[in-house]
């Protein structure tokens, strides 16, 4: 018993089953890349802050294209010769097919690793920072000497778990605590588990349904945790992501950051951006912002005499997001010109680890509005960079998947019926065709326009 | 099934040998099937499921609503069993202290009733498992065009279902925000959890996208089938009704979901990663800034959302044509009126609800032009809908009806239907909208159209496929004493909503609105009756229009009462029910009733060639009151070459 | 699509040519988009027009729609106008041309 049209087509449509069923996903893949480029269409026009524009890393998104398009011709290749019955060469087609694949996926998960360590820091008036955390970013909390649990005798959201959610973060040796009766206990999984119960039936007798209960640390405690980690903090407190409170007094919450970049474009007066405040940049950096800016704008003025440069985007860019590449300001009028400034710091490129070659500020709190590495957190464009590019990503290992399947796993197929495996091969192609197509508009929106 | 396979030319049987003798297992036959019939059955028997588990949760909301603050009767009872005590309170009962459902369990049951009732509940039964059983019958055929591809779609739903059910357990309980989930509430409730797998919403968000994946599978199948695998002389228009609104909704779920999917996925990156894709700057939650980077849109998520939810709509309906317009020829012995109108009013409907979604959205500040446009195009899809309910009505005409089960579902759906189409039309205009919008005006709205309407189509259709399936007939009498406590209860719940809905009751009120009480004591003759009526039973509700609370309450247990026959019915009738005396015993003219009693795998026993149209009814000049497709004249099977391959199609 | 021996080689050529061609026109946009046009909008239009343009060759010669079945073509034509309905729509409701745009100039 056989479907019918599996290899050959139905006379009155001219398609076989899969070709039809592969056109249809399509037109449904067609919706979906179709409502992300309609939210992206959506957010940049409805964006209230500037667009990047060629903030992406052009050549590697260019070298992608081509991969990709080399990609699509072999797949065909592929398909050709296994028509022909040149196995040999359909196999090889096939086999660079998936290589080329692997090498697209390679070079994004260069690209995402970089941005996952960049950071963005956006002060209270606009200015953004960007830049390394060369030593991470985390909160010291110190002189704790009591927490303060809180366990639910219920499923909860929030439910005292101090192993997984507190004591990570507790720096130096294995704390030991005294309990509510007087006990010296170090706490840990099963020490916890018997103070919870106790507190559930204390709370049960009491007829409700959360118990809590305090430890005092036989010495003060410190902790050290990243903001996510935890969900809040205030000069005496810190509450970790389980709701346990540690009583005691935050030490230090200040940001080292290596600054690489500083956006004033959202800054109404950019010269009176904190940054250029004498604890930050200071007034050498101010010094080669202003250069840098009228260099920028006499340069645009000298261009376009007939433009608005308010209006340029890319001017704007030019002129109010220094792109910082020394550890000290360059001094004198010439040097403003950014070129002069990479030539000084050698050994530069991509590699940010290097310390030495920016400046270093130590941000305090109060003056971070908001901070976040490039991911999907940091801004709309982001997010929808990481979602597009990350579905996209899928898609591509999907699609390899499949032709690797093809290749490695279809030899009864290819020996006994090559006509249902070209089949197959086509409506795989068409697949990543469609991969490769959804590229072709993925490049110019997210790197280049 | 030989038959079939000489329809193709091409000789592999080496490569199929296998198919003839393997003798698939339990497991290969009843769980983790290829057979279109049996994936039918699973996707319609869980649909069937989780639209008792919505209704069930709807009772409890009804209770919150007529008795807020009062401890819902059994409650307590069903905590202190052993086993499924312990369900009931990790899932519902340790939101409901001393048994009192409080606002936030009944948010939850909101939300989860929406979302079960229509993802898990109806598109299943409705959809999947009426086309996945009836289609590649009615159109003549062995099977889907991918068997394989068709079971993993079930197990996609069936993940997502259990998913779904999972977020009942987990930390902050299932869902709070509504079955459209929209941001920025959605994308930024209950964050502070300890992780993001102990919040319900990042389940919701995950079974969606496993939900959404099936749909997909499952609508490129059966596209493929119909255009595909047609038998013989099936041409477009020879082809039931049925398949033809099952093809046109195939087509809404292929290409209306992904925008879902879209929206699902955003609003997980929102709530996993911390994005702003539907949160604008400078949003606050008690009194702090989030830490959000902002710039997104909340508007966008109710785009994306609105875009799948109204084509949704006709998901619902359009299974519910398809089966009437087996049904009524059937039990009417005439014709269905206006065939060719209706298919190309089925495509019509299908075209322009892409293009209506936006009338969910007039309160959020769109200009004059846009709403104009939607207002429109809200007002030109009734047309369509009104030619379908009409061709539906007109077949009625002149017709010996027989009024079995199935027959009086499909009656009932007409009218009830039609209050819920023509109370739709005061709400595509933005003046009415605004005084209407989120009030139970709304409710009884949608309700009158999916759930008398939609939902007693789906019963007719069970009581007119079972005999297919089992071989038994369902018990009339159990039939009839389903049908008319449903239709008195659904009147009850429903009908009283729209007075409320113009009183201004708001939509996501726990207490049904006893907190304004003192502001809102609006009487008029129908609660005078309700007060008056309830007074004679002793029972104290008062004259105004919170009384409508109890009516309706009421109305919902006579509901539940009322499916307990069709329970019975289903499971009793296995074994219980009569015999069919032949495979054809409603004297049908579609190929579904050519096949062996229960179908068998592969289908027909002869190759199936069609030659005429779906519904030969009372034909004049004709020995007997129906001619099927397959039969060249009453009781001789029509033969190969009988009919040209049909020419290429046009739909 | 095509299947005598002949008509594959020439298949061949054809995608090998077209091949060509799209590392040149994706050389094009690069190099377009250091152009600076009167408005960035007009960057986009241009880039976007390159893009389509690309986007074209892929799916006439690459997937050859340029002959395919005529059910394709109506099942492509819906997907389209849902996706421009999805484009322009929702562009529309942000940014409706009747109102907005009038009403905040008036304002300003």
């Amino acid at each position: 018993m056989d479907i019918p049209y599996t290899v050959t087509a139905r006379p009155d449509t001219g398609l076989y089953n899969a070709k039809v069923g592969i056109w249809l996903f399509l037109a449904s893949e067609v919706m979906l890349f179709g409502g992300l480029f309609s939210s992206y269409i959506f957010l940049r026009v409805g964006a209230d802050y500037h667009w990047p524009v060629h903030e992406l890393d052009v050549r590697l998104g260019f070298v992608n294209t081509l991969v990709l398009i080399f990609s699509s011709v072999t797949v065909l290749l592929a398909w050709a010769n296994l028509k022909l019955r040149n196995i040999g060469k359909f196999k090889l087609y096939m086999l660079l097919t998936v290589l080329c694949a692997m090498t697209f996926m390679v070079i994004k998960s260069f690209e995402y690793r970089a941005k996952f360590s960049h950071y963005a820091v956006k002060l209270t008036d606009g200015t953004f920072l960007t830049g390394h955390l060369p030593h991470g970013y985390e909160i010291k909390f110190g002189e704790a000497t009591q927490l303060s649990f809180t366990v639910q005798s219920e499923t909860a959201a929030i439910d005292a778990d101090p192993d997984g959610y507190v004591l990570p973060f507790i720096q130096g040796d294995t704390p030991k605590f005294k309990t509510e009766s007087g006990n010296e206990i170090i706490l840990d999984k099963s020490t916890f588990k018997d103070l919870r119960s106790a507190s559930l039936e204390a709370a049960k007798a009491a007829g409700k349904n959360s118990g809590s209960f305090k430890l005092v640390a036989a010495s003060p405690l410190t902790f050290q945790a990243k903001p996510s980690q935890i969900l809040g903090y205030t000069a005496t407190t810190m509450t970790f992501r389980d709701g346990t409170v540690a009583q005691g007094k935050l030490l230090d919450d200040k940001m080292t950051l290596e600054v690489d970049g500083v956006d004033t474009r959202s800054v109404p007066d950019a010269e009176k951006s904190i940054a250029w405040g004498t604890q930050y940049l200071g007034d050498g950096w101010k010094k080669a912002f202003i250069t840098n800016r009228d260099h920028a704008k006499k340069e645009f003025e000298e261009k376009y005499p007939t433009r608005d440069p308010q209006k340029s985007a890319t001017h704007q860019k030019e002129a109010f997001y220094l792109k910082i590449k020394s550890s000290t300001p360059p001094s004198g009028e010439e040097h403003g010109d950014g070129h002069k400034a990479e030539a000084k710091a050698e050994g530069h490129g991509d590699d940010h680890s290097a310390h030495g070659h920016h400046p270093e500020v130590v941000l305090d709190k109060k003056d971070i509005a908001f901070y976040s590495n490039y991911t999907p957190k940091l801004n709309t464009y982001y997010a929808i960079y990481f979602t597009l590019t990350g579905l996209h990503g899928l898609h591509v290992v999907a699609g390899a998947l499949v032709l690797t399947y093809f290749l490695l796993f279809d030899g009864k197929m290819l020996r006994n019926d090559p006509e249902r495996l070209a089949n197959r091969v086509e409506v795989g192609g068409l697949f990543w065709h469609f991969v490769d197509l959804v590229w072709i508009f993925l490049f110019p929106l997210l790197y280049l326009l | 099934m030989s038959a079939a396979a000489t329809s193709h030319d091409h000789s592999h049987g080496a490569d199929h040998a296998h198919d003839h003798h393997d003798e698939p297992g339990f497991l290969g036959k009843y769980v983790f099937s290829c057979d279109h019939k049996v994936i039918g059955i699973q996707y319609a028997l869980s649909g069937l499921l989780f639209l008792l588990l919505g209704f069930f949760l709807m009772l409890l909301m009804r209770w919150s609503i007529a008795f807020p603050g009062q401890p819902v009767p059994g409650l307590q009872f069903v905590e202190s069993l052993p086993g499924l005590g312990w369900l009931f309170h990790e899932t519902l009962g340790r939101w409901a202290p001393g048994g009192v459902v409080n606002g936030e369990l009944y948010n939850m049951l909101g939300a989860m009733h929406g979302t079960i009732m229509v993802f898990l509940g109806i598109v299943p039964l409705g959809f999947a498992g009426f086309v996945n059983f009836v289609m590649p019958l009615q159109i003549g055929t062995i099977d889907m065009a991918f068997p394989k591809l068709n079971m993993w779609s079930f197990w996609l739903f069936f993940v997502s279902g259990v998913l779904m059910l999972y977020s009942f357990f987990v930390g902050t309980g299932p869902v709070q925000t509504g079955w459209t989930m929209y941001s920025p509430l959605a994308s930024t409730t209950t964050l502070a959890v300890s992780n993001v797998w102990a919040h319900g919403h990042t389940w919701w968000l995950t079974a969606m996208v496993f939900n959404i994946s099936a749909s997909l599978l499952g609508s490129v199948n059966v596209i493929t089938t119909v255009i595909n695998l047609r038998a013989k002389g099936m041409t477009w228009m020879r082809m039931p009704f049925f398949c033809w609104a099952m093809f046109v909704t195939s087509f809404l779920l292929l290409l209306a979901f992904p925008p879902l999917e879209v929206a699902a996925l955003l609003q997980l990156v929102d709530r996993v990663f911390g994005a702003s894709f539907f949160l604008p700057t400078g949003l606050m939650e008690g009194g702090q800034h989030l830490d959000i980077s902002g710039g997104g849109s909340p508007l966008l998520y109710q785009h994306l959302f609105w875009f799948l939810a109204h084509p949704e709509v006709y998901v619902l309906i359009l299974p519910a044509f398809a089966i009437l317009a087996e049904v009524i020829p059937a039990n009417t012995r005439r014709p269905l009126w206006g065939y060719k109108s209706m298919v190309y009013a089925s495509l019509t409907l299908g075209f322009l609800s892409f293009l209506v979604w936006a009338h969910h959205m007039y309160l959020t500040g769109m200009g004059t032009m846009m709403s104009t446009y939607f207002q429109i195009t809200t007002v030109l899809i009734s047309v369509p809908s009104v030619i379908l309910l009409t061709g539906l009505m007109i077949s009625l005409w002149g017709g010996s009806i027989r009024f079995t089960p199935q027959m009086l579902f499909a009656s009932a759906f007409l009218p009830m239907f039609g209050i819920g189409g023509l109370t739709g039309l005061p709400l595509a205009f933005t003046f009415i909208d605004l005084a209407l919008h989120d009030t139970y005006y709304v409710i009884g709205h949608f309700h009158y159209v999916v759930a008398p309407g939609t939902i007693f189509a789906l019963f007719a259709g069970v009581y007119h496929w079972y005999p297919k399936i089992t071989g038994r007939i369902m018990s009339d009498f159990l039939g009839k004493l389903h049908f008319w406590p449903s239709l008195l209860g659904m009147n009850l719940i429903f009908a009283p909503m729209f007075i409320q809905g113009m009183g201004g009751f708001h939509r996501r009120w726990y207490d049904g609105g006893k907190y304004f009480e003192q502001t809102s004591s609006a009487s008029n003759w129908v609660t005078e009756l309700t007060s008056g009526v309830f007074g004679i039973f002793g029972m104290d509700v008062p004259n105004n229009l919170l009384g409508l609370n109890v009516l309706m309450s009421v109305g919902a247990f006579i509901l539940a009462l009322g499916q307990v026959p069709f329970i019975l019915n289903v499971f009793l009738s296995i074994k219980g029910g009569k015999k069919v005396q032949s495979d054809n015993p409603w004297n049908c003219t579609t190929l579904e009733w050519a096949t062996p009693t229960p179908p068998p795998h592969g289908n027909f026993t002869f190759e199936p060639v069609v030659t005429r149209g779906p519904y030969e009814y009372s034909v004049p000049g004709c020995s007997q009151d129906y001619l099927p497709q397959w039969e060249s004249e009453p009781g001789k099977a029509a033969t190969a070459p009988a009919s040209t391959p049909a020419p290429v199609a046009h739909h | 699509m095509a299947d005598s021996t002949e008509e594959i080689h020439k298949a061949i050529k054809r995608i090998k040519l077209i091949g060509w061609v799209l590392a040149v026109f994706t050389v094009i946009t690069v190099g377009l988009s250091y152009v600076e046009l009167p408005t960035h909008t007009m960057n986009i239009v241009v880039g976007m027009i390159v893009a389509a343009f690309k986007a074209a060759l892929v799916a006439l010669i690459f997937m050859h729609l340029n002959h395919e079945s005529p059910l394709i073509y109506k099942i492509l034509a819906f997907t389209t106008a849902f996706a421009l309905a999805l484009f322009v729509l929702f562009v529309f409701s942000a940014s409706d041309p009747l109102v907005f745009d009038s009403f905040y100039e008036s304002n300003k």
